[in-house]
């Protein structure tokens, strides 16, 4: 071995020293501790980074978690099911007519910059989204509204025809009008663009640093109108690898991990000082029918217009299956096509009207309306046509457990002689598909709203080619819709919700699968206080609103058992090893050289 | 072939390679199925008019020769563009994770290149002792190992079990000075080993295997039978020779490093280009996707360049050919 090799070798052995010396145990003990000495740090493991920090380009998980946190709505999703509670409105009062709503504002509002938060804002916020249609937000203003605001604690919302909407409450940021107003009037791709650190917010945190891939931090803002929060900072973290993120949790590297994988959650369901929360999510796994009308290259089967064997397919799926082998019991079985997170709108399917798994009951509506398997092959034959009922379905590989789902619907289907071909595809090709109308049923996600009208809309006929996921229509269907969007009496609305839904499961236009659970697990030794939401099995950290960041606080006393820093003569030890191992080949060289000369 | 025309040679090469992968970088992604406005539609709640009026905006409504065009002159004016799905800069999106990238990527391939050709030179010249048979199993088992497995097996056992090293991350939080530095050490310390221990083989199997195939050139008997001693027969003779197929290699990898390590980024969470490159191709984020696709290109075609020029001086007899 040369002399520059065994130069090059020392330096090796002297970086290797000082890297495992000064790295392992100082940071290490640094990033174990729940806080720092004079703040209080609250830290979250995320699968998703943030895609934007801008309110009106919001679309993954994460922008939504900070979009929530540093803005409000005028009026927020309550903490109970989701309905509109005070937020900077104390409350809105209605016209007779319902056609003029006014709110009324707290005092002393106040942006992070000290500028006062006035209805001006809320005026100019709710304008910005109608003029320049914003995709995300402009639904929730049907009626052509007109804004006014008398003073600067009282926002007038006047509409043409009667108008529940701002209770709904429309899930609108509220904007500083001295920041956006430069961009009032620009192309959606500029807007889209705007981003920029050290926002103005009205939220109990504001975003101070994103670095992408690598997670971003919230810090106080101490211009916000409610109660002050313990927690100082949080800091989002995020990880690729669950089970990363799941080591980290146990080595306290982190207080939270959100959004866990059904398959890892029992590696840490019986962790000591490990708490996990099954949350009720706000997305359902759905196979959709297609009816065809997209386009004129759209031709599903034909058979799949035939209620019988919509019903007999439904009857054929083994929802509970499902649960447990694809989400390994983290998700209930679905029913109907409003998620029960939004649990005052929700209707658990009587059991006298469930369609209930039953093969040989949905074998028995095949072979009595002429379904029959003429030519023995396995699969039978629509008997208006000929053809076999065989269906083309594409599933999301990039929705969790649609594929998987897809795989043992396969096996149920061959149970009642419909053939299915399963197509995996990315959400850009399901697009396509989606597009095209070029399947037969396809399973992906849905996510709605809290509020139900959104979501009964998207089932509606005129949505044909543009929502809607197979182009199902039915007039009564559409009549409910109607009746209930120009209901204002809650009560009486949420009749005819229920029985919308009632009447969609019936026609079977798709099949609710599955409601997935969001999964989080938290450290009950570092930090306490959480608050679910929406109710008991909400989400613990802000999705619907931020009232769980202002409670969460450290336990008391919180132990550091669980730490993970490791002694110095640990580290020493192993430094003297490695230096040790590579003076040995540096000598062991030396010697051979020697022996050859 | 004088020193000039096979310089200019190679420099043209690499100009005529580079416009050939900015062209299919462009006309590779473009012709992929999928529309990427329309893959916002349901998180974004983009309606068919918004698809339009976005596709408009971006000018991805515009035919494809003008597009090319246009991406042309921008590319070529340093203006990488806006990803489609986060709106940010391409620029500022790819400058984040350079360091990440060249810190991981770049220190692991000279730590491996280094460790894997000293291996190769020792085993091949003591063909068949014990640390030859070693260290040929040792290369054989961890160049075959997948990153993945290898990465997660560390992780268990170093984070997981002794708890010795962070899950996953570049930093811990947001920290300054010599406090970052050291965090950022201790969260590169598995990945970094992950991605040595996965590149040393390969090294190590090229160079003993040239060292072995040296070492029976005639010119290796010439200097024996002359009685040179064996030290500086291996020296002069054996490990110049035999290090010309590893060198090529070397400035290969050295190349590769600003294509990142998907795998081993994904599996410690490390904000590298590899990763920024596959979430770019799952959104169809077309500015990203052709913008680290082409400077990954860019930086292979420069360390080829770099290669050949300094292989033509190391061997002259590649530059007289």
């Amino acid at each position: 071995m040369s002399t520059q090799h065994r130069r090059a070798l020392g330096v090796a052995a002297s970086i290797a020293v000082a890297w495992l010396a000064l790295a392992g145990p100082s940071a290490y003990a640094q990033s174990a501790q729940p806080s720092s000495a004079d703040q209080v740090v609250l830290r979250v493991g995320v699968s998703a980074d943030l895609t934007t920090d801008n309110v009106f380009a919001v679309s993954a998980g994460s922008d939504y978690t900070v979009a929530t946190t540093e803005y409000d709505m005028l009026q927020k999703f309550s903490v109970a099911d989701a309905t509109a509670a005070p937020s900077l409105a104390t409350g809105c009062d209605h016209s007779a007519d319902y056609t003029t709503w006014t709110c009324t504002l707290r005092d002393g509002l106040l942006w992070s910059d000290g500028t006062p938060l006035t209805s001006e804002d809320v005026a100019f916020s709710y304008r910005f989204v109608i003029d320049n249609k914003i995709p995300q937000y402009k639904s929730y203003f049907p009626g052509n509204p007109v804004f006014t605001t008398p003073n600067p604690t009282t926002f007038v919302w006047t509409a043409d025809e009667p108008t529940f909407a701002p209770t709904m409450p429309p899930w609108v940021y509220i904007v500083p009008e001295h920041v956006w107003s430069q961009y009032d009037g620009q192309s959606l791709k500029d807007i889209r663009a705007v981003s920029g650190m050290n926002p103005v917010v009205s939220g109990p945190f504001m975003l101070t640093n994103w670095t992408h891939g690598q997670g971003f931090t919230m810090v106080r803002n101490p211009s916000f109108w409610g109660p002050a929060p313990t927690v100082d900072q949080v800091d989002y973290r995020v990880y690729t690898n669950q089970e990363a993120m799941i080591q980290a949790l146990k080595n306290g590297e982190i207080d939270i991990a959100d959004g866990l994988t059904p398959s890892l959650i029992n590696s840490v369901a019986n962790t000591p000082n490990v708490t996990v929360q099954k949350v009720v999510s706000d997305w359902w796994l759905n196979l959709a029918f297609n009816f065809g009308g997209q386009n004129a290259d759209a031709h599903p089967l034909p058979a799949l217009h035939d209620l019988t064997v919509r019903k007999a397919i439904e009857m054929a799926i083994d929802k509970n299956a499902i649960v447990s082998k694809v989400y390994e019991g983290a998700a209930t079985a679905g029913d109907t096509i409003v998620r029960p997170a939004s649990a005052y709108w929700h209707l658990d399917i009587p059991a006298d009207q469930e369609l209930p798994y039953d093969p040989a009951a949905a074998n028995k509506l095949l072979e009595d309306a002429g379904y029959r398997d003429t030519n023995d092959d396995g699969v039978r034959e629509d008997p208006a046509t000929g053809d076999a009922l065989e269906l083309q379905m594409p599933a999301s590989s990039d929705t969790t457990g649609a594929v998987d789902a897809g795989q043992l619907i396969v096996g149920f289907l061959k149970e009642i002689g419909i053939k299915v071909d399963l197509l995996p595809a990315t959400d850009t090709k399901m697009n396509d598909y989606w597009g095209s109308g070029n399947f037969d049923a396809y399973i992906w996600y849905w996510s709605g709203d809290p509020d139900p009208n959104y979501q009964l809309f998207v089932f509606t006929s005129e949505q044909c080619g543009s929502w809607s996921d197979g182009c199902w229509k039915d007039p009564h269907f559409d009549q409910l819709y109607e009746q209930q969007r120009s209901m204002m009496d809650q009560t009486q609305r949420q009749k005819i919700v229920l029985e919308a839904q009632q009447y969609e499961y019936g026609q079977v236009p798709g099949v609710v699968l599955a409601y997935p659970n969001w999964l989080e697990a938290y450290r009950n030794d570092r930090f306490t206080g959480w608050i679910p939401s929406p109710g008991p099995q909400g989400y613990l950290l802000a999705t619907y609103n931020y009232d769980t960041l202002l409670a969460v606080k450290p336990v008391a006393g919180a132990s550091t058992s669980g730490s993970t820093s490791v002694p110095g003569w640990i580290w020493l030890v192993a430094g003297v090893a490695i230096a040790g191992v590579i003076v040995l080949v540096v000598r062991h060289g030396r010697r051979t050289e020697l022996d050859e000369a | 072939m004088g020193s000039r025309r096979y310089l200019l040679s190679k420099v043209l090469q690499a100009v005529v390679t580079l416009w050939f992968v900015l062209t299919f970088n462009f006309v590779l992604f473009h012709t992929l199925p999928g529309d990427p406005v329309a893959t916002l539609a349901r998180s974004e709640k983009l309606a068919p008019e918004d698809i339009e009026r976005l596709q408009h905006e971006l000018g991805l409504d515009r035919p494809l020769p003008l597009q090319y065009l246009i991406y042309l002159r921008e590319t070529l004016t340093g203006n990488l563009g806006r990803s489609l799905s986060t709106t940010e800069e391409v620029k500022d999106m790819i400058g984040v994770r350079v360091l990440p990238t060249v810190l991981l990527v770049g220190l692991g391939t000279l730590i491996a290149t280094y460790f894997g050709i000293l291996i190769g030179i020792h085993g091949g010249w003591n063909r068949g002792s014990r640390f030859d048979t070693s260290s040929q199993y040792s290369s054989l088992i961890l160049y075959s190992m997948p990153e993945g497995w290898l990465g997660m097996l560390l992780l268990l056992v170093f984070s997981g079990w002794l708890h010795w090293f962070p899950a996953g991350g570049y930093t811990s939080a947001e920290l300054t000075g010599v406090a970052r530095f050291v965090d950022v050490l201790d969260h590169l310390f598995l990945p970094l080993l992950t991605l040595t221990l996965g590149y040393i083989g390969g090294y190590a199997i090229v160079m003993r295997a040239a060292m072995i195939d040296t070492t029976h050139e005639d010119f290796v008997k010439t200097a024996r039978s002359k009685g040179v001693p064996e030290r500086l027969i291996r020296k002069r003779h054996v490990v110049p020779n035999a290090f010309l197929p590893a060198f090529t290699l070397i400035f290969l990898s050295f190349g590769y490093v600003l294509g990142g390590a998907i795998v081993i980024e994904s599996v410690y969470s490390w904000p590298g280009l590899g990763r920024l490159t596959y979430d770019a191709i799952n959104t169809l984020d077309y500015p990203v996707i052709q913008a680290v696709f082409l400077i990954a290109s860019a930086a292979v075609i420069l360390a080829n360049f770099a290669a050949d020029l300094t292989y033509g001086y190391l061997d002259p007899r590649i530059k007289n050919a």
